[in-house]
């Protein structure tokens, strides 16, 4: 097949040639492990992506490993690549997929899973776990299908079509299972092998059985020596692992092209609905010293023009000031751009906003999530009113023009008059902006940008029943009619994705069947707008007879046993438990660096590695 | 110091466009701690720039980039180790350098001296018998060679004839293929894209060739007053 002949048909054709800047060149011959890092997403997404370039340097620093790059065709591809019988296949050296030993699938977000079953299909792979475990590709096994990342805490709606899912942290995880597989003699004998290493699930070695009315009842194991319970893996302390300073640099624009340094893993904030906040704990810092050698290591191997430091939180970085104002003086050496994402916004952060965006201001972010302090309490968001008045008067003066404001609608409790409350918000901030700049007001907006609540595993909100679609109409309608404020712009998400979103994020085995239909019926890259399409997705419900209000708008009992309560986080039940009541309650909980509030994670590991606690 | 370094694009890296092909430069230039000047404004960027952009797809083997160093400002006899070789090693594959010449003496931008370019488009013929010549030649009989074409500011293509722009057309059989030479006009004054000549061909050969088969390469790109008399490559 002449590839070329591809390339010329296809937009962007550079998404599928390889052979950028710091891309690895091995001889496939002279390793013992072919890996594919499968990203479920087209490339220019992929890229992006931070955690791929770290795995991807630590499993090519491994003199027996491959690991190569594999994304998601985008339609036009797909059509063509079906076409002309071509195999999905590697960035790297154009492999067909179905050659390597393993292929890893990255679960960044929900809405990607029917792109994985679809590219296993391109590649020439059955995409059901027990139909690759009963047949032959030519003679030989089929790669071993893994996957990882945050949606991996709650494995089991693609329990049917992994084989092995990989908990927490990846750094030393992913690396000692490709090793394990190049020393195991079977397929067999590598998973029995496997399970007893922390971080590693095996859905084939577990079977659910459900109640009468639909719960799940339990969980039997079907191999012994598989864990009951499956602890995370977790990486102690980030400066005992690789970071990458020789990043692959594409040569097309990718929604993040920059060099990025992560300064920290996890959060202290204790955020109720944040699923990020309480499976990345604890909070593990990256040492001053070592993020800027990392920093300028990374801007000589790229020549990239852009630097920004990644983090659940910016400015809690434990020597924040002093880190940011030698940043700062570097990049400017450099000629180099700092941007820094997620700013608490103090007089400090104003400071350096104003020194590193100068002139050209960007939007100011604000994330209070809720419209009013009860709800703020209720869902743990420490942000207060006069924080974000007061942080905007500043703004204003120090001559910012657009004010971003995030909310989340549908939030435990929520009452309409939370919705007046974000609307209140936006009003005040036009009016502070009136005051200060005289009635005309310059060219000052602001856009409140309003997303749907998805109750996730593993936060204390798990048990809570998502709005319906129809509940999350009349809000947005409600919120469109209050809004109506000359210089304020109203978005909002889109109600399908959410409510879809729901039933994958906390879903059991049987929700592999929905995602398996929808695939068959032709959906792909749900995560698109352009793509998404809510009617197969229903039909798809209709079909398998699985009903998607028992997954998201039924409101769980504590005693019901959960499809994730085998995955351990390490945040304990008890505290997701205390946690719920206090919601309920309106009762806050302090940031754990004030003192431990006991989520359970220190009997697991320790908190503030590296940090500068005074 | 102005210079300019002339370099081959082959292979796949043929798929990244020629905005892209800048950002390369930009990162090598960067990489490579070579400090460019930079434009006034509020907008600075780099003082940087092709002769001519060349199509997605198109392998190029003649192609010029010109550049104004801030502090590095090496002699004729010094920029290839100073410059090119610093450049040249960490190319993407694909990206040849080929030479470099100095270029205080330019006075306008390559891109303003460019008159023509030569391409050739390789074109799968099938195993039927075919005759190159008497192809161009029933090509260039036609009075106007007309087609349509997308121009700046109008939503409809518009009717033209492009045979004024063709300079000079040959074509010579190579096994199954035929190798179509064109010199085009090439510039601000006057431009004509290969792909019209290679459709309007397509049609005169008439046997179903989809554009998807053919290759195509430039070979050469022209200057006024043959400027490039003064290029001493490196």
């Amino acid at each position: 097949m002449n590839f070329d002949k591809l390339l010329r048909k296809v937009e962007k054709p550079a998404r599928y040639t390889g052979g950028e800047t710091n891309m690895v060149r091995k001889n496939p011959e002279d390793v013992s492990v072919r890996m594919g890092f499968a990203f479920p997403d087209t490339y220019e997404i992929g890229m992006s992506y931070m955690g791929l370039q770290i795995l991807y340097n630590i499993l090519n620093k491994n003199e027996q490993i491959y690991c190569e790059r594999i994304f998601a065709p985008a339609p036009d591809m797909e059509a063509l690549m079906t076409e002309n019988d071509v195999k999905l296949f590697t960035l790297e050296t154009k492999t067909p997929v179905d050659e390597l030993d393993i292929i890893g699938f990255t679960l960044q977000y929900e809405m990607s899973y029917t792109n994985i079953l679809n590219m296993l299909m391109l590649g020439g792979i059955p995409y059901k776990r027990e139909e690759r475990e009963e047949s032959l590709n030519n003679g030989k096994e089929y790669p071993l299908v893994i996957a990882g990342g945050p949606c991996a805490c709650n494995p089991e709606p693609l329990a049917d079509f992994i084989d092995v899912f990989l908990i927490g942290d990846g750094e030393e995880l992913l690396e000692n299972i490709c090793l394990l597989y190049d020393r195991s003699s079977s397929r067999k004998e590598f998973l029995e092998e496997a399970v007893k290493i922390d971080g590693v699930y095996v859905p084939g070695f577990y079977e659910p059985s459900y109640n009468e009315d639909g719960t799940l009842a339990e969980v039997k194991k079907t191999f012994e020596g598989a864990p009951d319970v499956i602890k995370r893996a977790v990486v102690e302390d980030l400066e005992s692992v690789e970071f990458p300073v020789e990043n692959i640099v594409p040569f097309i624009d990718t929604v993040h092209d920059r060099a990025v340094i992560e300064t920290f893993r996890g959060c202290t904030r204790g955020c109720r609905f944040c699923q990020a906040g309480m499976i990345y704990r604890p909070v593990r810092e990256r040492r001053e010293e070592t993020i800027f050698e990392l920093a300028m290591k990374q801007l000589d191997n790229t020549g990239h023009e852009e630097l920004s430091l990644l983090s659940l939180s910016t400015s809690d970085y434990s020597r924040f000031e002093p880190m940011a104002i030698k940043l700062m003086g570097l990049c400017r050496e450099r000629n180099v751009a700092l941007s820094l994402p997620s700013l608490r916004l103090d007089s400090f952060s104003f400071n350096v906003l104003n020194e590193i965006q100068g002139y050209r201001k960007s939007g100011l972010t604000f994330a209070p999530e809720a419209g009013t302090q009860r709800l703020r309490d209720v869902i743990n968001k420490n942000i207060t009113e006069n924080d974000i008045y007061s942080a905007v008067e500043q703004a204003v003066e120090l001559g910012w023009e657009h004010i971003k404001l995030y909310f989340m609608i549908g939030l435990p409790t929520e009452t309409f008059e939370d919705l007046d409350g974000i609307a209140e918000i936006a009003g005040k901030i036009m009016d502070i902006n009136y005051n200060i700049r005289g009635r005309k007001g310059g060219r000052f907006r602001v856009t409140v940008s309003v997303s749907n609540f998805v109750p996730k595993p593993h936060t204390p909100f798990q048990w809570e029943p998502q709005n319906t679609r129809e509940e999350f109409i009349e809000k947005h309608d409600y919120l469109a009619s209050k809004l109506r404020i000359k210089g304020v712009t109203f978005n909002y998400h889109e109600t399908d994705t959410s409510n879809l979103e729901a039933v994958l994020a906390r879903g059991d085995r049987r929700v592999g069947k929905v995602i398996e239909e929808a695939y068959n019926l032709g959906c792909r890259f749900d995560a698109w707008t352009e793509h998404f399409n809510p009617q197969l997705w229903q039909k798809a419900f209709e079909n398998t007879g699985i009903y998607e209000s028992f997954y998201s708008h039924r409101k769980r009992s504590i005693d019901e046993l959960l499809p994730w309560d085998n995955i351990n986080m390490f945040v304990s039940r008890d505290f997701l438990e205390s946690e719920r009541a206090k919601a309920s309650e309106g009762v806050t909980t302090e940031d754990c660096r004030q003192g431990c509030c006991g989520c359970g994670v220190n009997k697991y590991t320790e908190c503030f590695v590296n940090c500068d606690t005074d | 110091m102005k210079y300019i370094i002339r370099f081959r694009k082959t292979g796949t890296i043929c798929y990244t466009s020629h905005l892209d092909i800048m950002k390369v430069f930009k990162r090598a230039f960067k990489r490579t701690g070579i400090r460019l000047a930079y434009s006034q404004g509020f907008n600075p960027h780099p003082k940087m720039g092709f002769a001519q952009p060349l199509s997605l797809g198109y392998e190029g083997l003649e192609e010029y980039i010109e550049f104004e160093t801030a502090e590095l400002n090496p002699d004729a006899g010094r920029m290839r180790e100073v410059l090119m070789e610093p450049l040249s090693s960490i190319m993407p594959e694909g990206l040849e350098l080929t030479g470099i010449c100095e270029g205080s003496w330019l006075k306008k931008t390559l891109a303003a001296e460019t008159e023509y370019a030569k391409y050739q488009a390789r074109i799968p013929m099938g195993d039927a018998a075919f005759d190159p010549e008497e192809l161009v030649k029933k090509y260039m009989l036609q009075d106007e060679i007309l087609t349509y074409k997308k121009q700046k500011k109008k939503p409809e293509p518009v009717l033209v004839n492009i045979k004024p722009k063709i300079r000079h057309l040959s074509a010579a059989k190579d096994g199954e293929n035929m190798i179509l030479a064109m010199e085009l006009d090439q510039g601000s004054e006057s431009n004509l894209s290969p792909e019209l000549v290679i459709t309007t061909f397509l049609e005169i050969i008439d046997r179903g060739t989809e554009r998807s088969d053919i290759d195509v390469t430039r070979s050469k790109i022209g200057f006024a007053k043959n400027i490039d008399k003064n290029f001493q490559f490196r």
